[in-house]
């Protein structure tokens, strides 16, 4: 599965991975927001943030490639929508659709391909996230594989059989649930027979280096001053 | 329907962003509080149900399929506030791991989905699901939680000034009501079917206060959306020739003077989007109720 990829391409090593999430979360979200509100100049700044990019993505020794194949997820749909804008007679505005939604796609793959999920998840919680919810993702994640796995066994054997009609793929999608729920509690009780009091230890935690501040300060100005070099150029 | 980044202008993101935040840690403290930590576990495998379900296509007609998108489903089985915390890590994990839905645009998403949709879909069940309704109030869940996903959504995109030709508009809205149903059916075919396996599983719902003014909340909240983005709306319904049935069926009895109350614009607006929410709701009634006939024979 794809996501695989993305797990060991987070588990490299490269001074990107080395440093602290939050200082990733707070650069990928400056990011984010510089895009989103870019306006004027929109070619040639999005042009300067996907160079930008690219350099994080060569710095951090992921497939350069590979990385911006892997981006291209979020085309299909924004192609569906630029489309529609340029029936409707505004053609510019799904460029900027196009523009947007991938160089904001690459941003986050950044962010985690150089961060394993436990850890990126730990960092959202630092900064203030609800440790609930959050510790629901990570269960999600951590189970998501296992029992798509056996949806797949599922439909598979109900493929050999001929194809599912509607009532006994409700059928099976019940018996998935049941057995979820029992699975649930089974993971619940060998959680507390090895001790689990409420809370995960992940990877111990990292402290906050003077590097971090440094690599946070560097990457939350960098395209703020990229683009408004380049929207002064340009003007 | 998972709005990416860039779509949404800033206005829209920043303030659903700012309205997602402190609702979801409400739920999430109010669904943590209600029960022990045992339902961390739980949810976090329940969530991974959910994109499992994905795996496991429904036949609709020939060589088409579709599959579960589960916030009413989950809504049954947990209870609306769990739902809604297993609906946010869903997105969480797919704003991330999948890139499916933007980071800054996940208040959007949430909102959507995991807040309306949920609740939307608990609102029929909650009403009429104890009694003689409860197929239909079943039905009606899984299609009002997808609509209201879909009517969020497109609202949205149209306040943040992408631009969808009335056409357009009107196949996206055939589609997101045909997957509604679909979601409606899928959703009372898996109740019943678990009812098979183990009864007892599907909770019966109870009244809570916070759950009324949460129903209320939402529904003014569809009507100003509604209202705000009623071009698209009207649109839609002048090109199937409700409007027209409607104005008619509106002017008549009032046909001897002039209705000097709708011609206030924002009124106008407001009640266009009410009827319209309306329409949508009691043909939701309508289809589930035949839909669940049609089960039980």
């Amino acid at each position: 599965m794809q996501p695989a990829l993305l797990d060991r391409w987070s588990r490299q090593a490269s001074i990107l991975h080395r440093r602290d999430p939050r200082a990733k979360i707070a650069a990928a979200l400056v990011f984010l927001v510089v895009v989103a509100t870019a306006q004027p100049a929109l070619l040639p700044v999005s042009a300067g943030l996907f160079l930008f990019l690219c350099a994080g993505l060569v710095v951090a020794r992921l497939p350069l490639g590979g990385a911006l194949l892997r981006a291209g997820i979020v085309l299909p749909f924004t192609l569906t929508f630029a489309a529609i804008c340029w029936m409707a007679g505004d053609p510019w505005r799904g460029v900027s659709l196009i523009l947007k939604s991938y160089l904001s796609a690459l941003a986050v793959l950044l962010m985690v391909s150089t961060t394993p999920l436990p850890g990126l998840l730990r960092g959202f919680e630092r900064i203030g996230a609800p440790r609930f919810l959050l510790m629901v993702s990570q269960f999600l994640y951590r189970y998501l594989f296992v029992i798509t796995e056996q949806a797949q066994h599922m439909s598979k054997a109900a493929a050999c059989r001929g194809g599912m009609r509607f009532r006994a793929a409700a059928g099976a999608l019940a018996v998935l649930f049941a057995r979820s729920y029992s699975q649930a509690e089974d993971i619940h009780r060998a959680m507390l027979s090895r001790g689990f009091e409420g809370r995960f230890h992940g990877p111990e935690d990292t402290r906050f280096r003077a590097a971090d501040a440094l690599f946070a300060a560097a990457a939350c100005c960098a395209p703020l001053l990229l683009r408004l070099v380049i929207e002064r150029v340009a003007a | 329907m998972h709005i990416p980044d860039g779509f949404l202008s800033t206005p829209v993101w920043a303030t659903l962003d700012a309205a997602a935040l402190p609702s979801v840690v409400v739920i999430a403290r109010r669904a943590q509080r209600g029960f022990d930590e045992s339902r961390i576990p739980l949810l976090g495998v329940m969530g991974a149900f959910v994109f499992a379900a994905q795996m496991i296509n429904f036949p609709v007609g020939v060589g088409t399929t579709g599959h579960l998108v589960g916030g009413a489903l989950l809504a049954y089985l947990l209870g609306p506030g769990a739902a809604s915390v297993v609906m946010t890590s869903i997105l969480i994990i797919q704003a991330l791991v999948f890139q499916d839905g933007g980071l800054l645009a996940l208040g959007a998403n949430v909102t959507n989905m995991a807040i309306f949709g949920v609740l939307a879909g608990y609102l029929p069940y909650y009403l009429w699901g104890g009694g003689r309704w409860r197929r239909v109030s079943i039905f009606a869940g899984g299609v009002l939680s997808v609509l209201t996903s879909a009517a969020l959504a497109l609202s949205e995109l149209l306040i943040s000034g992408v631009k969808m030709p009335a056409t357009v508009l009107g196949i996206s809205s055939l589609l997101f009501l045909v997957s509604a149903i679909l979601e409606g059916a899928i959703t009372l075919a898996v109740v019943q079917a678990l009812e098979g396996i183990r009864p007892g599983f599907v909770r019966k719902p109870k009244a809570s206060p916070a759950l009324g003014v949460a129903a209320i909340l939402l529904a003014t909240v569809g009507v100003l959306l509604a209202s705000t983005a009623p071009d698209g709306i009207w649109k839609l319904a002048m090109t199937t020739g409700i409007a027209g049935h409607a104005r008619s069926l509106f002017s008549t009895p009032f046909s001897g003077y002039e209705l000097s109350f709708l011609q206030t614009p924002w009124l106008r607006k407001a009640s266009a989007g009410l009827a319209g929410l309306a329409l949508i709701y009691g043909a939701c009634l309508l289809i589930g109720r035949a839909a669940a006939r049609n089960r039980s024979v």
